[in-house]
């Protein structure tokens, strides 16, 4: 067992280990998470990104003792791993959440509201202003076997809220929600992290990780591949500029400059690759030749870009989205 | 406590909306019929007759209840992951399990008792007198339902839940007639005496439950003996629910 400090950060993960017995021979057995060992700092809003089958939600399934490591431990708010206490200050979001069909969402947090001893006037008053910050306040009373995925994501994470929690775990959050849903759940984000919460959130949508995590873990095949600050991770200086010309035909680029690199059409359009040193040059011979420069844009590396020349593609079972 | 509570309430108002007290209409629908159609026949006999269908029908929709039900107590959140964001909060998995069987008994509760009422107005309609022994049956009844729910959890954490379905049917059924298990060293010669005191302790006797003749009939049932089937039914009861603990805190909730 780690030992208890009241300094420690929100979250210190030692070597946790755990695999999944393979259908019902004994012995054999499919690692699912190796050696995980991770420090959030409090406040810090946390991405664990990997590919489906990568260990994300095995990790935060071990943090919240629904399953039992094959090694090594955590300490979560001070606390050990899978204590009380440490729920007492924990919310959560499941991936693809499911909650009672019978009940409605005011009923249902003022269930979870129950579970954390809340009083009857503290339980109503919270769960009028989470369904309000979610934006299911309109359904509030409607029983949830007649709600839409997008809807149960917004409970969910209205659900993980209710004991103002100071460390918040999220599995793929944004899964299901349109695109004002997933803008509303950044703002959420961004709002605990304000309050003072730490939000450790698993995705595999990589955009959401870069506009929100001030800190990254990526995991493939159960292991940490890469960890810390996303200016540690990606090189934030510019790798080259893409210019954007009309009144130039292919084959006017070849001889262009020799800073050039490629291009693409973008109908009557060009998109050139060139090197920030070279700019100057190449927009003068754009001019030279007839053409027009219509824009110019810096290249900076993406976490999408990271991944595909860190890992390549996706290995057989998993998944990466750029987007969605 | 507050947390248990928090769970038996929240199970209480889950077999309400999934319409598990329907059955009540089934047992409405019986003690009318029955009623109706024993008028004719001599005051000793339709009463008897009422009072043992009204226990009959308590005991065969209690079990089905306690029985099916039971099983997906557990094991259908399980299976739809709806107690995971539920156990991250600060509620055990001993409490989550606890509330889960009292909600249910709670249930089974309300289900008999409204039964009960039913079976006395069928009676008091008829003008065949309120027979308060008939209540002796109803509680020997209800701690049944009560070991019946109690291995329901067991084997549906432990098994899945077809198997759970069947095995606690079969452990019901078994139970009901355990002076079969009694006899089976006549029936099978080989059969080693310690094996039959095994099967005996291990297998639910349901027939220590099984008052309803004694009080149709007007055997007396003294409160000695329903003292025993209580500390019967708790211990039993008690066992297993512990082993369900003990099941339950091992299972990993993938």
């Amino acid at each position: 067992m780690l030992p208890v400090t009241e300094a420690a950060p929100a979250l210190d993960i030692r070597g946790l280990s755990k695999s999944y017995r393979i259908g019902h021979l004994r012995g054999k057995r499919r690692p699912a998470l190796r050696d995980l060992t991770l420090r959030v700092p409090r406040g810090a809003v946390f991405g664990c990104l990997g590919p489906n089958g990568s260990g994300k939600s095995t990790t935060l399934k071990l943090l919240l003792g629904l399953i039992f490591p094959d090694s090594g431990d955590a300490v979560i708010l001070g606390h050990p791993m899978g204590a009380r206490a440490a729920r007492q200050s924990l919310g959560y979001l499941p991936e693809n959440p499911y909650f009672y069909d019978y009940l409605t969402p005011r009923e249902y947090l003022d269930y979870a509201g129950r579970l954390f001893g809340l009083s009857p006037g503290a339980r109503r008053d919270r769960a009028r202003e989470l369904l309000d910050l979610v934006g299911i306040t309109p359904a509030a009373d409607v029983q949830m076997r007649r709600f839409s995925k997008g809807m149960l994501q917004r409970l969910g994470l209205a659900q993980a809220l209710v004991n103002r929690p100071e460390l918040v775990f999220l599995d793929e959050p944004m899964s299901g929600l349109d695109p004002l849903g997933r803008r509303s759940v950044r703002e959420i984000i961004l709002k605990l992290k304000a309050e003072g919460s730490t939000v450790f959130f698993s995705t595999h949508i990589l955009p959401d990780a870069e506009t929100l995590c001030d800190e990254v873990a990526v995991l493939r095949g159960g292991s940490v591949v890469a960890k810390g600050r996303l200016d540690q991770i990606l090189t934030l200086d510019v790798s080259h500029m893409e210019v954007l010309v009309s009144g130039l035909a292919p084959p006017d680029v070849s001889g262009l400059a020799p800073g050039v690199e490629t291009f693409r059409s973008m109908g009557e359009r060009l998109v050139l690759h060139v090197p920030e040193k070279q700019l100057g040059g190449v927009v003068v011979a754009v001019e030279q030749r007839g053409g027009r420069v219509l824009s110019v844009q810096p290249v900076r590396q993406s976490l999408e870009d990271f991944f595909v020349a860190e890992m390549g593609q996706p290995a057989k079972g998993e998944a990466w989205t750029a987007g969605a | 406590m507050r947390r248990v509570a928090a769970v038996a309430h929240n199970t209480f108002r889950e077999s309400v909306r999934e319409r598990v007290l329907y059955n009540l209409l089934f047992f409405a629908v019986i003690m009318t019929v029955s009623g109706l159609l024993l008028g004719e026949l001599s005051i000793r006999q339709d009463a008897k007759i009422i009072k043992d269908l009204g226990l009959a029908a308590m005991d065969l929709f209690g079990t089905l209840i306690a029985l099916f039900v039971g099983v997906g107590l557990v094991s259908k959140e399980i299976e739809r992951r709806s107690l995971h964001p539920l156990l991250a909060k600060p509620v055990s998995r001993d409490e989550f399990l606890v509330g889960k069987f009292a909600g249910l008994g709670f249930t089974l509760l309300v289900n008999v008792g409204l039964m009960t009422a039913g079976l006395y107005a069928t009676l008091l309609a008829l003008r065949r007198g309120a027979d308060p022994a008939l209540l002796k049956a109803v509680f020997a009844i209800y701690l049944a339902l009560l070991v019946t729910v109690a291995l329901a959890l067991l084997l549906s954490i432990v098994t899945s839940t077809a198997v759970a379905s069947v095995s606690t049917l079969c452990l019901v059924i078994a139970g009901r007639y355990s002076d079969v298990i009694l006899n089976l060293g006549d029936v099978v010669p080989g059969m080693p005496a310690w094996a039959l005191r095994a099967f005996m302790i291990l297998i639910p006797n349901f027939r220590n439950f099984d008052l309803k003749d004694r009080v149709v009939y007007g055997d007396p049932v003294s409160f000695g003996d329903l003292g025993w089937i209580t500390a019967y039914a708790a211990a039993y009861t008690g066992t297993v629910i512990t082993l369900a603990v003990i099941a339950f805190r091992r299972r990993e909730l993938t």
